[in-house]
């Protein structure tokens, strides 16, 4: 089934009519409001940027939710653009996800609407919004719209003394021309919570505690790598999952949308630096002070030789073997998707396509209700890509097989536990996730990188 | 990086097409190329030869210069990029034709500075500035200085690109005439992610006081492509005519380039 731009808006008054997303004008007071607006952002001494955030501030507000309590959050939108909120990580329907292509109508310049919706599953979130940029690099995600969203769960998460959020951000993006022969966004100003390093308050901290960070990456289109100057982090969630065997690791590999949990023990007093490993990223701000009571003096970083991180390292221990029911794909309805980058000329980005089509112009991929299925993501490009599904987790099953491998001649490993919502899929190589189809309605799939989304690398799955 | 299969087939044919002018034996201009904005990155070492052979030029000679007809000049360029907005150029010029063999023709230095990609300008835009001294024999002017905007635009598929030159002689016949106006410019379009075709334009009006009539100035076209093998490799392809007195009539030209990195660049740099 083709799906035309004229369906995307027939989608999108259908959604207006849900009970879930209102445009209003009298009802209760809501749980939170987040105003969208214009605002001037203070990133560094001298370096102000003019940005649309939510409630005047990078990052939006922290929204503390109850997982399973219902919840309204009122929206309004100030600026000239129509906008749209999505709250990345949720199982919510299409109507209130805040993706406009799934249904979820656009909140329009001036207007107002209401998310109501039953937030699940608990763990780390996040919400921005969902719009597109094209060739603007303020606008949409390379702006201030992001912010956090945790979900409590009912049972305490675990022991810890102290919780950060911290997001990772890049700021007044420009075109280059890259090795690809195409143009990429590049960055002048790297920031975590808006602020470049030693600009913002230090995270303070105590000799003896046990802290907790929630590193979300909502770079437009950057992979970031951080680590915390003489401390290890310990890693127990990616995506806001608890994952099958926490580690503990020198640094943390963040493609954008993705987020993790770490905890560290503040045993080394001092004022230490939790920042971009990579020096030229770590140049233009990435870091933020670390102070300990009672420490003074100018904060120490200790530049790691080399990066390091993979995934499998966090999968459940399958010492004993598989067993012959979850071997990868059993059971399970295979989907191979195909990336592969169009050339538009050297002064010009790339057009993405899935299976050889592009955003609008795609296929839906319909699926069963109930129904496994599993995802073969092959890309064909040259850059890694970090995609994501809405309204679902999905389960990382097989990581990094070459693509001109024979895959009946690869010893691969197969993967269980590692419960995501985004994975990064490296270049040339070919990565397989499982999800249920258990939260029916329009469902989008796409590159989290926002000029790859804006430029086609998207699609709609859908069942009823 | 990406590495088409077929590059190394893209630089041999071009290494074929360079060496094509010295196996006939024969010469042209020292460097015509429309310079884009870009610089060089740091810890690079750009190595182009410029080889260019004029099919068609002066048969006699003039002031004590030897005519260009069938001159093959080969230029070894050395560009090391210093930081992300700024490199030096180092040229060596030599010219090989019968009954002269292989001479030395003289050398050049040119900094350059642009406006750094980060200010986001809506164009690249560079200015380098060229100082060096040529042999008596293949220039009257032997000492020569030259300041070089430089201005170009990637619009899609589209390339353009203007360097509004201006020259003075230091030392020679033209000491006297001031600034000469010397400009050229570039429009290309890509093909596909290879292949680039364009044309160039290069002409010199003579002092910028007192534009040289018609068939006094230098007006040359090139038809030419550029082969994006690799982002290692520069090739520029052109064969080009001149449509005054003054102008050698036909000119085959190639560039081929290699970048070295010769820093350490690993993935924490």
């Amino acid at each position: 089934m083709k799906l035309s731009r004229r369906d995307l808006l027939k989608l999108s008054g259908l959604a207006a009519l849900s009970p879930a997303l209102r445009t209003f004008s009298q009802e209760t007071a809501a749980d939170h409001s987040i105003e969208i607006a214009s605002t001037a952002i203070e990133l560094a001494p001298r370096q102000v940027v003019k940005t649309v955030t939510y409630n005047g501030q990078v990052p939006g507000p922290l929204l503390r939710l109850k997982e399973g309590r219902p919840v309204t959050i009122e929206v309004t939108n100030r600026t000239d653009m129509p906008e749209v909120v999505h709250w990345h990580g949720l199982f919510l329907p299409p109507d209130v996800d805040g993706a406009m292509e799934e249904g979820t109508p656009a909140i329009l310049p001036g207007g107002a609407a209401r998310y109501v919706f039953t937030p699940r599953p608990a763990g780390f979130r996040w919400y921005h919004t969902h719009t597109m940029a094209m060739n603007d690099l303020s606008r949409a995600q390379y702006g201030g719209q992001h912010g956090f969203l945790m979900i409590d769960a009912h049972d305490d998460p675990g022991r810890f003394d102290q919780e950060f959020f911290l997001a990772l951000h890049d700021w007044r993006g420009y075109l280059l021309a890259s090795d690809d022969g195409a143009m990429n966004p590049s960055y002048a100003v790297a920031t975590i919570n808006g602020k470049v390093l030693g600009h913002g308050e230090p995270l303070r901290v105590k000799q003896g505690q046990r802290i907790l960070l929630h590193l979300l990456n909502s770079s437009p289109t950057e992979v970031h790598w951080i680590a915390l100057s003489g401390h290890e982090l310990r890693v127990i969630a990616l995506d806001g999952n608890a994952v099958p065997t926490p580690r503990v690791v020198p640094m943390i590999r963040l493609a954008p949308g993705e987020r993790v949990c770490a905890t560290v023990e503040m045993n080394n007093p001092g004022v230490w630096v939790l920042g971009e490993v990579r020096k030229h990223v770590k140049a233009l701000g990435m870091g933020v002070v670390i102070e300990y009571a009672h420490e003074s003096g100018a904060p120490r970083w200790v530049q790691p030789a080399d990066l390091s991180w993979n995934y499998e390292q966090f999968a459940a221990d399958r010492t004993a073997g598989p067993s012959s029911d979850d071997r990868i794909g059993a059971g399970s309805t295979v989907i191979p998707l195909v990336f592969e980058a169009v050339f538009r000329g050297h002064g010009a980005m790339e057009r993405w396509t899935i299976n050889g089509e592009s955003y609008p112009d795609t296929r839906i991929q319909p699926l069963v209700h109930g129904q496994r299925y599993r995802l073969q993501f092959i890309n064909k490009s040259i850059d890694d890509h970090p995609l994501h599904l809405h309204r679902h987790s999905f389960e990382v099953r097989s990581l990094g097989r070459r693509i001109d491998a024979d895959s009946s001649a690869v010893d691969q490993r197969d993967l269980r536990g590692i419960i995501k919502d985004v994975v990064l899929v490296d270049a040339q190589t070919v990565t397989e996730v499982e999800f249920t189809a258990d939260n029916p309605g329009a469902t989008l799939f796409h590159c989290h990188q926002q000029n790859h989304m804006d430029l086609g690398f998207m699609m709609l799955l859908n069942y009823a | 990086m990406r590495e088409r299969p077929a590059w190394r087939w893209w630089i041999a044919l071009a290494i074929a097409v360079c060496l094509t002018p010295m196996l006939a034996r024969a010469q042209g201009n020292y460097e015509i190329q429309v310079y884009g904005a870009e610089t060089v990155p740091p810890e690079t070492l750009m190595v182009e030869l410029h080889s260019n052979f004029t099919v068609d030029g002066a048969k006699f000679p003039a002031d004590g210069v030897y005519p260009t007809n069938h001159q093959e000049h080969e230029t070894v360029e050395l560009t090391e990029g210093l930081n992300d907005w700024s490199e030096v150029g180092f040229y060596i010029f030599t010219s090989e034709q019968d009954g002269h063999g292989v001479q030395w023709v003289g050398d050049h230095i040119r900094p350059r500075v642009r406006v750094p990609d980060s200010w986001g300008w809506p164009v690249g835009l560079s200015l380098s500035t060229e100082i060096g001294f040529q042999r008596s024999a293949y220039s009257t002017d032997t000492w020569t200085w030259e300041i070089r905007p430089i201005i170009d635009k990637s619009v899609g598929r589209w390339y353009f690109a203007i360097n509004p030159a201006l020259e003075r002689t230091l030392h020679g016949p033209d000491v006297n005439q001031g600034l000469g106006f010397a400009p050229g410019a570039k429009i290309s379009y890509d093909f596909n992610r290879v292949v680039s075709g364009g044309i160039e334009w290069y002409a010199d009006y003579g002092a910028i006081d007192n534009i040289a009539p018609i068939h006094g100035q230098q007006q040359q076209v090139f038809v030419v492509t550029d082969l994006n093998v690799s982002p290692l490799w520069e090739i520029n392809i052109g064969i080009g005519i001149g449509a005054t007195g003054s102008t050698d009539h036909l000119i085959v030209k190639c560039i081929l380039g290699r970048r070295f990195d010769w820093g350490r660049h690993s993935a924490i740099d």
